[in-house]
């Protein structure tokens, strides 16, 4: 049973990961498909698996029912175990990395209720931050931020590093979903608690597309709901819940397309895209 | 991990699934006392806080009760679906009452919080439960036999399920069966369980094993398997649970063993049937799979016994366990670690202390220390299997270039044996194209750059324009293609130098008339008129010499002369100047020279207060620096016009910039669009970018496309026309350029965004996706400066195979494993072919066909070598109209007028979503980004089959060809025929714990024969509620499968046409591939009466389950076919019947059965075997009787043949296979009373080998 498929930053490789332990890479260009790798190393079902950015080599992080994250990593055409973190006590469901931008973050959920960041710190080591009890009785999903403060793309003067807010978003069985923030001196702080949802959070997926004055993240539920949450103020503080649909059950997955207009839904016996509705305003 | 704790001695209740949030009742449990023998009792209500880390829970509300509670249970009844408190609790006190509660007024701490009390119960009411599909029926237990259903809209006046059962006993629990609401079953602490049919009003099966050891203490239905229950034993003798089966009730299906002693309490997960809770007095809390027995979690607990244990019905992982000690316990079983937990108890201690220096010593008190326990690490291991609940099951996932990954996982049906279902790993690639207009736009734009065609291009863009500004805006551009561009810009501002010649010499007077707005006219004019004054002044010259006086007089006059004379032209202006003669001074000081016309045109023009003096100064001055910078901003045409006419080259464009700039920034909204026009008769691409872009939301695609094709287009003429290099973009303009570049990649036109994306830049993000969008095209950046990040590593993986060789996937044994990566096909796939071609998957793509005989399509072989130049062959916006696909996709208007033969319910919804018929398809030769229709929706493409049956040129026919035999003989039954009985090759047993069917939703198994029919396979053999898959325990069985299931390869559905269900209820024959075997293995019988009996087989690779599962889920009244299910369970003949004679052609019936329970009967040993043997063959005397009435449907009775005929050839296996299926396909009710007999026969004909 395959749990998750994710292509890479080209679009040419794919990444699936099952209940047989497996994961998987695949080679999709021009319509075929090579299995490249098959990547054995977890001990339980995969949830779910994340491509790094390439400018950082082909990386992939994976996470389990076993409780690891295992980031693989290819060295001359040969996949191959990186890294394992075991930090957590339950099912890893959730990996996520961040922008590029940040450097090689990988932010991880787990049915233990932790999130746990990831940070390569050069040299094959990896440092760990946790936030513990994020959400009490687990964790279900991560999604990062763009990199981009939200409308700074114009104003930023090039050449110059800006200095980047990190946040993620994260949703749990707590029916929360939870925004966290780096502070200053590099811990993670909850910044926000967005509450509409009356059961689970299956998936959070942070609005991928910069340069808009607005933070958009979606989410969605067991409960069937699927909502669109904008903050429109530059603090990132007043964020605003949009019922998009209500489904009878449950609705496991949200992806936005790169670039941002369209939302994918993702229901058993059934996936369905939802438009988002576009603002013109076309002038006379 | 413990998540809460209540120190309460009392039985609980969660709220309602619908509830939110999460409540917990708890009710003082009887029959037990605390330390302090308080026997006050009270009903609370908690609510569970999962946001709040503490052990501790938030109570609610708190109602002094005069009872303590044998039971408590919490019901939905009358709750809306906005899930406010509501419901009613349910309690069972200790003498014989019921008393209901009204949870909503508990909370709000009403004083009068009880609906109703009924005491007509004897004894202490131990067993409470509610009917899931009805709320307001409530089923009670209690002493003497007594089993009452209450009504909770009439609560006065209880029903009986029927007699007491005798002798009388405690009735300990009871539940309602889980899939068909009239079905209650009890048990006693004597052993035995009961179930009741309400519908009959009596007992239907007792449930004992004649141990005399069960000491029922739990009693719970499958939740998705009607016929299955557990029964949980007290006894310290026999701690087991057993799981029955009521198709088989002699014994039990399994004994889980897993407790030291005896067992107190059950729960089984509604959220995952292979969850099942039990609590004994070994204190142990187990979590076991009662499929399989294995234990797959044990609770950390304290030595307590727990004697209650609840799942939380809104929380899948919680669940609450009250234990002796008094302590009422919330679990997740997901595992954890709780040093967080005892973290935060610590830091709210602290705080609780408010950390600041309480003690006045001027330090902050330092952090509490609490000793680390570490050999206690607390981590709490999660169950040993993932919960069903966790498992994701489907998901979709954008990624660059407009392509969504796509995954389901389809269950199959297995026969293989239960555990081993086989399920489709699809993942599906598919481009998603949500902008046709943009672009088709981008298309044609990109056409008229490869062309050059620009100014047609213009010309269509003007005579398509909505609005007067953008037919300018194109009218300008346009003009920058042709010749005389200046002249042809003045035109549009609306000036024409000729029209104007003629004008100003035709009248004058109204030169003079015209207002400041008129001044390039009036310049104009003027222009005109001092042409003429030349003319006139040549004229005159050479006749003034003959009179003429020097005057030297005092006065003005002869002060000029005077000056004149002496040649002091200076004084002799200044003198005219000052007469206010300003002709003659004009004239004088152009005698004078350069230097003192200059001079004297400044004083003159400081003297002049004329409304056009200053576009005059200009124009003499040729300081039209001067005319851009002051200008009226609504006087902005003639200042553009002025600037037209007379700016030289090298400072037209810093003008028109100049101008445009000001517009911008001075001028109201409207103005400010305009300065688009100065920029572009500037050519100033990256300020028109900067203009556009303040005025326009760029955010849309289309307004983006507006934007683009405008700097594209102007790009090039400044390109053409003044030669400038183009190559620098600047910061915006890469923005706008790479946004645009980044939309076309998202609706999959990568080549084309190549194409946009401008060349020679190093703006960082523009090189980083060009290397994107070179790389996902499946090329190495070449010809490119490589990125500038830090890329640690960029070559491709060296060694693997080209594009050409898809031969690579692995498969054989793992094959079922490999998530079967289906590229959706492109249109490119087959437009060469003709549209017969099957659109569905590329053959390249199944595993079991690529072994090189599949070369990529042509298409994609071009694509390997795609380069931005090739952007010119992009199809034109027809093709894309085509080869998109929308959103929604809709199920085509062609369908319902397919004479599909089917004609029960839900045959319409099996196919809720067809692609797209395929376009005709030789026009798009190079799109191989661009995604054809039939490959891209979601939902269609799971069902790689049905792309065939969609496909409007496959006919049946020639997708199927019948076999040569069985033509004419398959008729079909039409509409509302019995269904076939195409399920009757799955072999007995082994469907039986199907996980596929088990975690099936409950209705389906309750669904009519019409969803079957389509589908028989995917159900498996079932048909009503009291036909889940058949028990796991038939021995022998394991080489069946082979028999019947030749090993189909997994690209089946794909490959074999006959995956398509439609086709097949279309044609009602047998699939090529599978009759071969089953055939060869299966006689078939003759048809008696017409009637179908198909020897269909729905092929291994059938693609799983069908869309239209989803809809029985919706409509399937749970319970709903029940009508008569039960009612031949106990219908033995009892009245002696005067029997008719068999009919001859059925005697070979009683003949080949008697005949072989007689060579059972003497081959026997063991008198057991005998007993039952016995049995059966009295029981058959039931089929023997509805063969004399002749009541037995053809079917029925033409599979009970066939089973005779594998009798006769001692084929018992098969006999087996034929009895499954006629059980499958029958009614239930038709056949209860006999089929199970036979199968015993059949079984021990097998066993003893007679």
């Amino acid at each position: 049973m395959n749990h998750d498929a994710q292509m890479d930053y080209y679009g040419t490789h794919l990444a699936t990961c099952s209940s047989d332990r497996s994961v998987k890479i695949f080679d999709v260009r021009n319509g075929g498909q090579i299995l490249i790798a098959d990547l054995r190393g977890h001990e339980g079902p995969v949830w779910q698996v994340a491509w790094a950015h390439t400018m950082y080599g082909n990386i992939l992080g994976s996470c389990s029912y076993d409780r690891k994250v295992i980031i693989w990593r290819e060295e001359n055409g040969t996949w191959e175990k990186s890294h394992e973190h075991v930090r957590h006590d339950s099912s890893v469901n959730s990996v996520c990395w961040a922008p590029h931008d940040y450097g090689l973050i990988l932010a991880c959920g787990s049915s233990d209720g932790a999130i746990s960041l990831l940070m390569y710190t050069g040299e094959g080591q990896w440092e760990v931050k946790k936030i513990n009890n994020a959400h009490t009785i687990g964790c279900n999903a991560v999604s990062w931020a763009p990199a981009v403060v939200p409308g700074s793309l114009i104003d930023q003067p090039s050449g110059q590093k800006p200095n980047y807010i990190k946040r993620f978003a994260s949703g749990g069985c707590d029916n929360l979903i939870k925004l966290w923030k780096e502070e200053e001196d590099g811990q993670w702080k909850e910044e926000q608690k967005l509450e509409a949802h009356s059961d689970w959070v299956r998936d959070v997926a942070w609005d991928p597309s910069i340069g808009l004055p607005t933070s958009t993240i979606a989410s969605c539920s067991q409960d069937g709901h699927v909502f669109i949450w904008t903050c429109d103020d530059a603090s990132g503080n007043t964020w605003s819940p949009k019922l998009l649909h209500k489904f009878s059950d449950v609705v496991w997955h949200v992806s936005w397309s790169i670039t941002a207009n369209i939302l994918a839904v993702s229901r058993l016996f059934s996936q369905e895209e939802l438009q988002m509705q576009p603002q013109i305003d076309h002038l006379p | 991990m413990k998540l809460k704790e209540v120190d309460r001695t009392a039985m609980q209740a969660w709220s309602p699934a619908q509830n939110h949030p999460i409540y917990l009742a708890t009710g003082t449990s009887a029959q037990q006392l605390d330390a302090t023998f308080s026997t006050n009792a009270s009903l609370e209500i908690f609510e569970l806080d999962l946001s709040d880390p503490s052990l501790d829970m938030k109570s609610c509300a708190t109602f002094s009760s005069s009872h303590r509670y044998h039971k408590l249970i919490w019901g939905p009844y009358k709750m809306d679906s906005k899930g406010d408190v509501s419901g009613v609790l349910i309690a069972g006190g200790e003498n014989g009452n019921i008393i209901l509660y009204d949870p909503s007024k508990i909370i709000a701490g009403d004083k009068e919080v009880v609906i109703a009390q009924n005491d007509k119960h004897t004894g202490p009411v131990r067993a409470l439960d509610v009917n899931i599909f009805q709320t307001n029926l409530v089923a009670s237990g209690a002493n003497e036999s007594e089993i009452y259903i209450w009504d909770l809209n009439n609560f006065a006046t209880p029903m009986t399920p029927g007699a007491k059962t005798q002798p009388p006993e405690d009735i300990s629990c009871i539940a309602w069966n889980r899939q068909v609401q009239h079905i209650l079953a009890s048990a006693s602490p004597s052993g035995r369980a009961t179930v009741w049919d309400l519908r009959k009003n009596e007992p239907i099966i007792k449930v004992s094993d004649h141990s005399n050891r069960m000491h029922c203490s739990g009693l719970a239905w499958h939740p998705d398997i009607a016929t299955q229950m557990v029964l949980a034993s007290e006894d310290d003798r026999l701690p087991v649970i057993q799981m029955w089966d009521l198709r088989f009730a002699s014994s039990p299906l399994r004994v889980l063993e897993n407790h030291a002693r005896g067992i107190l309490a059950i729960a089984w997960s509604m959220a995952d049937p292979e969850l099942l809770l039990s609590c004994g007095k070994d204190a142990k809390i187990l979590c076991s799979n009662p499929n399989t027995g294995e234990v797959l979690y044990e609770l950390p607990t304290n030595t307590q016994w727990c004697f209650d244990i609840q799942w939380c019905p809104r929380n899948p992982a919680v669940l609450s366990a009250a234990s002796f000690d008094g302590r009422i316990s919330v679990y997740s079983i997901m595992g954890g670690s709780t040093d967080g937990l005892r973290q935060k108890q610590v830091d709210k201690l602290s705080s609780s202390f408010g950390n600041l220096d309480p003690f006045g010593t001027g330090q902050p008190l330092p952090p509490l220390q609490i000793p680390q326990q570490t050999a206690q690490h607390s981590i709490v291991l999660p169950l040993k299997k993932p919960p069903k609940w966790i498992r994701r099951p489907v998901g979709a996932s954008f990624s660059f270039g407009g392509k969504l990954v796509t995954f389901e996982n389809v269950r199959m049906p297995s026969h293989q044996g239960a555990e081993q279902q086989q399920q489709q790993h699809h993942v599906f690639i598919s481009q998603v194209v949500t902008e046709k207009e943009f672009l088709s736009r981008s298309d044609q734009l990109q056409q008229a750059v490869q062309s050059q065609g620009f100014i047609n291009y213009c010309q269509k863009k003007i005579d398509a324009s909505q609005t007067e500004f953008e037919k300018n805006v194109w009218s300008f551009l346009k003009v920058n293609f042709e010749d005389d561009s200046r002249g042809k810009y003045l035109e549009l501002l609306g000036y024409r130098k000729e029209d104007l010649g003629k004008k100003a010499l035709k009248d004058s007077d109204q030169v003079a008339q015209s207002d400041g707005e008129e001044s390039p006219a009036a310049e104009e004019q003027l222009l005109g008129e001092h042409i003429k004054e030349e003319k006139e002044e040549s004229e005159f010259l050479p006749s003034s010499g003959g009179t003429f006086n020097i005057s030297v007089s005092g006065d003005i006059d002869g002060l000029i002369t005077q000056a004149l004379l002496t040649g002091n032209f200076e004084s002799a202006v200044d003198l005219c100047l000052h007469d206010n003669r300003m002709a003659d001074a004009i004239i004088l000081a152009i005698a004078g020279g350069q230097e003192l016309l200059a001079r004297t045109q400044k004083k003159y023009f400081a003297k002049s207060q004329s409304k056009i003096t200053r576009l005059i100064t200009a124009v003499v001055m040729k300081n039209w620096k001067e005319i851009v910078e002051s200008c009226d901003l609504k006087n902005w045409r003639e200042a553009l016009a002025a600037v037209l006419t007379y700016a030289k080259p090298d400072e037209f464009s810093a003008l028109c910039d100049l101008l445009g700039t000001r517009l911008e920034n001075e001028g109201d909204s409207p103005l400010q669009t305009q300065a688009c026009l100065c920029y572009i008769c500037a050519g100033n691409v990256e300020k028109l970018v900067a203009c556009w872009t303040k005025a326009q939301d760029g955010s849309h695609p289309l307004s983006l496309q507006d934007l683009i094709e405008k700097v594209v287009i102007l790009r090039k003429a400044v390109q053409l026309t003044q030669a400038m290099d183009t190559s620098t973009v600047g910061v915006l303009l890469a923005a706008k350029m790479s946004q645009y570049a980044n939309l076309l990649a998202a609706q999959g036109s990568i080549a084309a965004a190549l194409a946009f994306l401008p060349d020679n830049t190093n703006q960082p993000n523009i090189v980083q996706l060009r290397d994107r969008l070179c790389r996902a095209q499946g090329e190495p950046v070449a010809g490119h400066e490589s990125p500038k990040i830090p890329y640690e590593k960029q070559q491709l993986p060296k060694g693997r195979p080209g594009p050409v060789g898809h031969h690579q996937m692995p498969r054989v044994q793992t094959q079922q494993y490999y998530p079967h990566v289906r590229i959706a096909p492109t249109v490119t796939t087959w437009s060469n072919k003709t549209p017969t071609a099957l659109p569905s998957h590329p053959p390249a793509a199944s595993p079991s066909d690529t072994q090189g005989e599949n070369p990529p399509p042509p298409g994609f072989i071009m694509h390997g070598n795609v380069n931005p130049n090739a952007a010119g062959q992009l199809p034109t916006s027809p093709g894309h109209m085509h080869t998109q696909v929308p959103p929604y996709p809709q199920p085509q208007p062609y369908q319902p007028a397919q004479p599909y033969p089917f004609g029960t319910g839900g045959s319409a919804m099996y196919r809720p979503q067809q692609p797209v018929a395929p376009p005709t398809s030789n026009a798009y030769p190079n799109t191989p980004y661009i995604s054809s229709a039939s490959s891209y929706s979601g939902q269609s493409q799971l069902y790689a089959a049905q792309h065939q049956a969609s496909s409007p040129t496959s006919s049946p026919a020639t997708s199927f060809p019948p076999p040569p035999s069985s033509g004419a003989s398959f008729q079909h039954g039409g509409p509302g025929a019995p269904p076939s009985s195409s399920a009757y090759a799955l072999p007995p047993g082994t469907t039986g714990t199907l996980p596929a069917a088990s975690e099936l939703p409950a209705s389906q198994r309750t669904e009519n024969h019409s969803v079957q029919d389509q589908a028989p396979m995917l159900e498996g053999p079932q048909n009503g509620w009291n036909d889940p898959p058949a028990l796991n325990r038939v021995p022998k069985k394991k080489k069946m499968p082979e028999n019947f299931m030749p090993p189909v390869p997994i690209t089946s559905p794909i490959m074999n046409p006959l995956g398509d269900p439609q086709s097949q209820m279309l044609q009602q024959q047998p699939s090529p591939p599978i009759p071969l075997s089953s055939q060869s293995s299966f006689p078939q019988p003759h048809l008696s009466g017409g009637q179908p009996f198909h020897g269909i087989q729905q092929p291994l690779g059938q693609t799983g389950m069908p869309p239209s599962f989803s809809k029985p889920n919706i409509e399937g009244a749970p319970g709903a076919p029940i009508g008569n299910t039960f009612q031949h369970v106990q219908s033995l003949p009892t009245k002696k019947i005067t029997k008719k004679p068999i009919p001859d052609e059925h005697l070979i019936l009683k003949t080949t059965f008697e005949d072989l329970i007689q060579r059972c009967l003497s081959s026997a040993t063991d008198p057991q075997t005998k007993r039952k043997l016995d049995d059966a063959s009295k029981r058959l005397e039931f089929l023997y009787d509805k063969l004399r009435e002749q009541t037995l449907s053809p079917t029925i009775t033409s599979g009970l043949h066939s089973i005779a005929r594998s009798i006769e050839t001692r084929n018992y296996s098969e006999g087996l296979t034929m009895h499954t299926h006629i059980v499958s396909t029958s009614n239930f009710s038709e056949t209860s009373a006999f089929m199970p007999v036979l199968k015993v026969v059949l079984t021990q004909a097998n066993k003893l080998g007679v």
